[in-house]
């Protein structure tokens, strides 16, 4: 039995805001072409209110999770926190996460940043963790509130929502790990720098070099390791930082689109980083069928991407309406137009 | 700007994260925060539970237009007093995620956490627990 064959998810959950900016909104304030929104295939994106922050998002989804895990918090042994926008440059968020949640002290608990890959980075670690016996469960949180400039290409996309897993044996699972790889390389498709308020990208720079060669490239490694081929899948999930990336990487590794549309959130709230490709996952886990198999490649900037083969089991039914669903979250919104949107998210410098 | 005190912020963490409140073993009613003498009855004999995963019905709620200091970006703030399903307490609380023509007496609510306030750009951030309308009820 290969490690990751040990370990399972013993519960999901995802939070999204109820704001949702338009993104005509975007073309409105800064004059872009009207038809970039549906060039990026999307339509708006969430906004996190004036009260929330990756932490209180990252909370929320947590505790979706644990509804579906049924298991005393106590019992967790890690908390990881994947995040691009910590609250605090110093202080662990995981540490406010874990003491709101009841999970101190016995556990270990940090953030971990990969740009839009930390979670699925702390998802691997956690699955090691937990397959060596170290601990029994962990705690996995991907949750941004995404920044961009004022302005720039990026602000259609950077929505904000959170997703968490707590993994533990696969014997509780409602899916498990069937094996799992990993694609790094130093690639600089997308940086922020230390006080810098707002991340750099290099525009056309992060599809081709970036996206798709570190996503085939991990995808790849997991075939040659399993032997598994594109039609062994019913899911394909991959990360969304637009509404057509993942269907073209689908069409480089042979995938048929119908595989990936159940996954694919981006067109109806944005680009969620941390939560980007963990929000698909939840959306299928919260549909999907025993025996069905999920591929998953979240993606991070700077860059590096994670394949995951992961097969649902019969427990999956029995903790699907433990929570809300991704779907619950998606049609409770309401619209905000710039102004609202630019307060909510600090884009407006004032005295405090 | 505001500044609030460390260690009062940090003793009081779990009534504001988990809503943590007293039980009277004598008259059996829950006070929130917590209090080791019960409020209504005067007794001594106490035991402390987590109301964190209670929802609460709206009782009464006032909306602030001209909100102190630190509390500018959160106008129209909105408070609220609830009383809990299971255990009855009375709790006064920040109303999230809603719309002020939304509020009705009676409605469903539940705590989720959030940044309640925080004392200034370089200082520490103050979260806690704030209600929001169900929006889903599920089978917990």
């Amino acid at each position: 039995m290969i490690p990751e064959e040990r370990v399972g998810i013993i519960g999901w959950g995802s939070y999204i805001p109820r704001w949702r900016l338009p993104l005509s909104e975007i073309v409105r304030t800064w004059g872009f072409n009207p038809k970039e929104p549906e060039e990026l295939n999307v339509a708006e994106k969430s906004v996190a209110g004036i009260d929330e922050d990756a932490i209180t998002m990252g909370w929320e989804a947590a505790v979706n999770a644990l509804r579906r895990a049924r298991i005393d918090p106590r019992k967790i042994g890690a908390v990881w926190f994947g995040t691009e926008s910590k609250p605090y440059a110093v202080k662990p968020s995981a540490t406010i996460i874990a003491e709101a949640l009841g999970i101190t002290p016995e556990t270990m608990a940090t953030d971990l940043e990969f740009a839009c890959r930390a979670a699925s980075e702390a998802l691997r670690i956690s699955i090691g963790a937990v397959a060596s016996g170290l601990i029994n469960y962990a705690l996995v949180i991907g949750s941004d509130t995404a920044q961009a400039n004022p302005g720039d290409v990026l602000e259609f996309t950077a929505s904000s929502a959170a997703t968490a897993l707590i993994t533990g044996p696969r014997e509780e699972s409602a899916a498990y790990f069937e094996a799992s790889a990993t694609f790094v390389t130093d690639t600089p498709d997308f940086w922020r720098r230390d006080h810098s308020r707002y991340p750099l990208h290099g525009e056309a720079f992060t599809g081709e070099p970036a996206y798709f060669k570190h996503i085939v490239g991990a995808v790849k490694l997991l075939m040659e390791k399993t032997g598994l081929k594109p039609e062994d899948f019913d899911y394909a999930i991959f990360h969304q930082p637009n509404g057509t990336f993942p269907l073209r990487v689908a069409r480089m590794l042979g995938i048929p689109k119908e595989k990936v549309i159940p996954g694919l959130v981006t067109p109806f709230i944005g680009n969620s980083y941390n939560s980007s490709a963990l929000i698909g996952l939840s959306r299928v886990l919260d549909k999907a069928k025993p025996g069905q198999r999920i591929l998953l490649a979240p993606f991070g900037s700077g860059a590096g991407s994670d394949a995951y083969s992961i097969v649902v089991t019969d427990r999956i039914t029995e903790k699907q309406e433990l929570a809300p669903t991704v779907d619950d979250y998606i049609v409770r919104k309401t619209s905000i137009d710039y102004a609202l949107y630019a307060k909510y998210r600090r884009l407006i410098n004032r005295i405090r | 700007m505001m500044k609030i005190s460390i260690p009062p912020s940090w003793r009081t963490r779990l009534d504001r994260y988990r809503l943590k409140a007293s039980k009277c073993r004598d008259c059996g009613r829950v006070a929130y925060p917590a209090s080791s003498i019960c409020r209504f009855c005067g007794s001594r004999n106490i035991e402390y539970i987590e109301l964190i995963n209670e929802e609460a019905r709206l009782i009464t709620w006032t909306i602030i237009y001209s909100a102190m200091e630190g509390f500018e970006e959160k106008r129209p703030l909105m408070i609220g007093i609830l009383e809990t399903i299971n255990s009855k307490a009375r709790i006064m609380a920040p109303l999230t995620d809603v719309l002020p023509e939304e509020l009705k007496p009676g409605i469903l609510m539940e705590p989720v956490l959030r940044r309640i306030s925080e004392d200034n750009e370089a200082g520490l951030i103050h979260y806690g627990i704030s209600y929001r309308p169900v929006f889903k009820r599920v089978g917990v």
